[in-house]
């Protein structure tokens, strides 16, 4: 198996990395340093790795680092800084959506996909959207009311 | 004494560690990466019960790996989790097995420069193994002529044999349990069973270890406990603990995974001082689930009664299905009797557990060490003797519970202690209310497709092992609290913290005593180095025990601050106090008759630092003298759909007595997630294995049926609800939550699914395909004219 060149744009910034054709999105990214894109169980079970591959969110272990080249990758830390937090990012931490944290990056971009196509989720909206993810700290509950208060933000500020 | 005027505790506040959370920032042990790092990567055994017949490893050794195998580690066995004495300690670990007794037993380990290459050559490695018979049963292990799959185990540091596969027993008697029953009137009984299923904690286990120029280890470690996972690696490696240091990680959630030293630690130190580079090894997801489990249990359960409702005695008979090594088997006997003597006044008790060994994953600590699995049979029990009595199942338990000044000895026969709050009668009343108990009807006036029933568990988990004698558990904390140059406060604590906001709760302890604003206080990282030592996060300790610690520290470091003021101020130490001041962000030292003489925390610590040459700072251990109930209720009303057997949640009534609440939204969300764990527990996740030894999840989590976001009832329904106490012995009045949380939810599905069809189940998980089944027999029994 021979390495080869893919171009990543990973939160803005360019990537050049030679990968071999069997390695997945998700090592890919964490080896670059991304470690905010958590490895729950790469089997596509538990949602913890999703990021946006041009747009769309998918479960990074799920695909081959190949297929994203030239692609543009967008990952939790990429929605928002300390400083500048995306108001889902704001809302899980203050509506105690976050327990151990290992699967609120996923979570985070879950919820942004769901909202960037519907800005007023309805509760069953928000489980359809979220039901890839797994999270065993919390039971989900606040999670779920986390997402409605950064759609409610997000309404009224018109951010996002 | 009680003193209920907080200004941080009880406040919701954002959590210090949100932000690093949400922005994708905060370090795991799986995320922790050094320069000149290898991969680690085990060869597991595809057998569940096999002999090793010949290993080689020149395959994986030419293609440039670091190889280790039995021969190469220390011919010690350990047992990963140290909290008992050497007395009550079984150890049959070796760092790579001598004997293959569970499938995925890791057998060689290998390090290379890349992942790829570690895989590559751990596949390279040829094991050749001898089948033995597989034993999945602990009734078919226990009987005589079965496989062994030890001949001996060190127990302390002696030798003992194993006979039937059975690692350790336990008897417990008190009182007069013939007597009782001769005396009682009416009786229940019943056998248990609860499955061996998995933890899934989101963040796999990992290691990370380097190896020192002095011959010192640093190891970066998925654990509970940075100082057991010490001692442990200094007993097995031989290295002075002065040379070796754990560090504090955040952790993906344990729920028990990570109570011991994990059996990838020490693999990980054994590849990076053979490789002389830094090594990190995580396990697969697969790999994890062969790792721990909860334990299966299988326990005949018989309660005497008197007619007027008032308990006399039980008896009980436990097998625990250990799996292939015992991990704290003993005190597991101890607590299963513990749990059930502490729920209810039982004065005559005759109990006996036996745990055996079966080619499974090993058993360990999972959310409520047993508890959840006692509260299920009594929690049921006491619901049969309420209908058998006529009684009304809360006033049986009222008559019952063992509450305010009552013993109590839930952590195993040599934890006791009394209880010093208790707000049961305030949870029983909020929850009937609020599920609206007094409108539930009996099943026979059920009918129809969906059949809805209400269901209480009662329950409880003790906060910490502590106690005012020594006994079989060692349990104690400890803390570092300094003032610095600004006025600000670091806490350094070994205290981990597995997402539930203990470092959250301790610094919020610590604020309130020392009247610093709660941004100025914070629980810095911490290594075995830099803290006194904790025994663990278990036992629903943390915010009780290791909080505990902070607050008696922060005390001392008071008192040192009246002294050092009053000399800069010429008054008595004694007239001086301390307040907030939100404006200048400062604690403020003042004389309450003196209104112009004060001054802040600041002003002090940069004197001190300029004039008098000292840090203002204390540290101390703190062993708590008590072990106090958390006591939680949970009433669940229930749906259960007669043609597909699912159940569905409708809506609950979560309440706890956890004294001072200090996290208010932390404290619901721990109610929340051990409803989900709990939910999980009582209706469907199992983690099962065929009669071959082989786990048919294969490690993927939605075989083992991890529950998700649609099981989880609308927050709306959820009712969640604290008791009004307070906790003498607790730092400012605050017991725990956590496992109690979790322990009495399958009761309540179980005995709400009851409710709702009359059918009552006695082994979890409750599956659609078991209702089905019990719901055609009894239609059956109903045309036949049984009843
Ligand atoms: S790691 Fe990708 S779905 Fe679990
Ligand atoms: S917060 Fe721990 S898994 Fe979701």
């Amino acid at each position: 198996m021979k390495p080869q060149m893919i171009t990543l744009h990973i939160n803005g910034r360019t990537h050049y990395v030679a990968l071999n054709p069997n390695q997945t999105l998700l090592v890919a990214l964490r080896d670059l340093g991304y470690t905010d894109v958590k490895c729950g169980c790469e089997k596509g079970d538990c949602g913890a790795c999703a990021v946006f591959l041009n747009g769309v969110a998918v479960n990074s272990c799920l695909v081959l680092a190949g297929q994203a080249d030239e692609g543009e990758i967008l990952t939790a830390a990429g929605l928002g800084t300390s400083e500048h937090p995306h108001p889902l990012q704001t809302a899980f931490s203050d509506a105690g959506a976050i327990q151990c944290g290992y699967c609120t990056p996923g979570m985070i971009v879950s919820a942004k996909a769901l909202l960037d196509h519907k800005p007023h989720p309805t509760d069953t909206e928000i489980r359809d959207a979220i039901s890839g993810n797994l999270c065993r700290c919390t039971g989900y509950a606040q999670i779920i009311q986390a997402v409605q208060s950064a759609a409610e933000k997000m309404d009224a500020g018109g951010e996002g | 004494m009680e003193n209920k005027n907080f200004q941080v505790v009880g406040q919701i506040t954002p959590r210090k560690d949100g932000v690093a959370r949400v922005t994708g920032q905060e370090k795991y042990t799986v995320d922790t990466t050094l320069p000149r790092m290898l991969y680690g990567r085990t060869v597991c055994s595809p057998y569940a019960h096999a002999r090793i017949k010949s290993v080689d490893t020149s395959a994986a050794e030419a293609m440039g790996a670091v190889v280790l195998t039995f021969k190469d580690i220390p011919p010690i066995r350990y047992n990963e989790r140290i909290i008992t004495v050497e007395w009550a300690l079984h150890k049959d670990h070796y760092i790579l097995a001598d004997k293959v007794r569970r499938m995925g037993e890791p057998v060689v380990a290998v390090a290379a420069e890349t992942e790829e290459l570690a895989e590559k050559a751990a596949r390279a490695v040829k094991v050749e193994y001898e089948p033995l018979p597989v034993l999945i049963d602990p009734r078919e292990a226990m009987k005589p002529g079965a496989a062994p799959l030890y001949d001996t185990v060190m127990y302390g540091d002696k030798e003992i044999k194993i006979e039937n596969n059975i690692a350790c027993t336990r008897e417990v008697i008190e009182g007069d349990v013939d007597k009782a029953f001769a005396e009682s009137d009416v009786f229940v009984e019943g056998t248990f069973k609860t499955h061996k299923i998995y933890h899934a904690q989101m963040e796999p286990k990992s290691v990370l270890c380097r190896p020192e120029p002095d011959g010192g280890i640093t190891v970066w470690a998925t654990t509970q406990s940075i100082h057991n996972t010490r001692i442990v690696l200094g007993q097995i490696f031989d290295i002075p603990l002065s040379k070796i240091n754990v560090k504090r990680m955040a952790v993906g959630g344990t729920f028990g995974s990570s109570i011991q030293m994990n059996s990838v630690v020490p693999i990980g130190v054994a590849l990076a001082l053979k490789a002389r580079r830094p090594v990190r090894l995580t396990l697969t997801r697969e790999e994890d689930m062969h790792d721990h489990g909860r334990f299966g249990t299988d326990a005949h359960i018989k309660i005497g009664a008197k007619k007027d409702g008032t308990l006399t005695g039980v008896e009980m008979e436990m097998i625990a299905d250990l799996g292939a090594h015992i991990i704290q088997g003993y005190s597991f006997l101890g607590v299963s009797i513990g749990w059930v003597v502490s729920l209810y006044r039982l004065p005559n008790v005759r109990y006996k557990g036996v745990g055996v060994y079966t080619n499974k994953a090993p058993g360990c600590a999972m959310q409520g060490y047993g508890n959840p699995q006692a509260t299920l049979a009594v929690e049921s029990l006491l619901d049969e003797l309420a209908e058998k009595l006529g009684m009304d199942p809360l006033e049986l338990r009222l008559k019952n519970y063992v509450g305010l000044g009552m013993t109590f000895w839930g952590q195993g026969p040599m934890v006791r202690s009394i209880v010093w709050s208790d707000g049961v009668p305030e949870l029983l009343g909020k929850g009937q209310e609020l599920i609206g108990w007094d409108k539930r009807e009996s099943p026979d006036t059920k009918s129809g497709r969906f059949r809805r029933g209400i269901g209480l568990g009662r329950g409880f988990h003790t906060t910490s092992a502590g106690a005012p004698q020594p006994g079989d558990v060692i349990d104690f904390s400890g803390a570092l609290v300094k003032v610095n140059q600004d006025g600000s406060v670091d806490v350094v604590t070994a205290m981990v913290d597995h997402g539930g906001g203990t470092w959250e709760a301790i610094a919020k302890l610590v604020a309130e005593t020392l009247c610093v604003p709660l941004d100025k206080v914070n629980v810095v990282p911490s290594d075995t180095f830099s803290t006194v030592y904790d025994v663990c996060t278990h036992a629903t300790r943390g915010t009780y025990a290791g909080g505990g610690a902070a607050v008696k520290v922060a005390e001392q470091v008071k008192k040192e601050i009246f002294e050092t003021a009053a000399h800069y101020m010429n008054v008595q130490p004694d007239a001086l106090k301390l307040r907030m001041d939100h404006e200048q962000g400062q604690a403020v030292i003042y004389v309450p008759s003196i209104p112009d003489r004060k001054m802040t925390l600041k002003q002090l610590a940069s004197r001190t630092w300029s004039e008098s040459w000292k840090t203002i700072a204390a540290v101390d251990s703190y062993r708590p003298t008590n072990c106090p109930p958390a006591y939680v209720t949970i009433f669940l009303e229930i749906e259960v759909d007669t043609w597909t057997g699912t159940v569905r949640t409708l809506r609950t009534a979560l309440g706890v007595d956890c004294g001072t609440v200090v996290n208010p939204d932390g404290a619901i969300g721990q109610l929340e997630g051990g409803l989900s764990r709990g939910l999980g527990m009582a209706l469907y996740e199992d983690n099962e294995w065929n009669d071959q030894g082989q786990l048919l999840s294969k490690g993927y989590w939605v075989d083992a049926k991890t529950p998700g976001i649609m099981e989880t009832p609308a927050l709306q329904d959820l009712n969640t609800h604290f008791a009004d106490t307070y906790e003498p012995t607790g730092p400012l009045g605050a017991k725990g939550i956590g496992e109690a949380a979790l322990n009495p939810v399958p009761a309540a599905y179980a005995n709400a699914i009851y409710n709702a069809i009359g059918i009552r189940f006695y082994e979890l998980p409750i599956t659609p395909e078991k209702i089905l089944g019990a719901l055609m027999e009894q239609e059956n029994m109903v045309k036949e004219g049984v009843h």
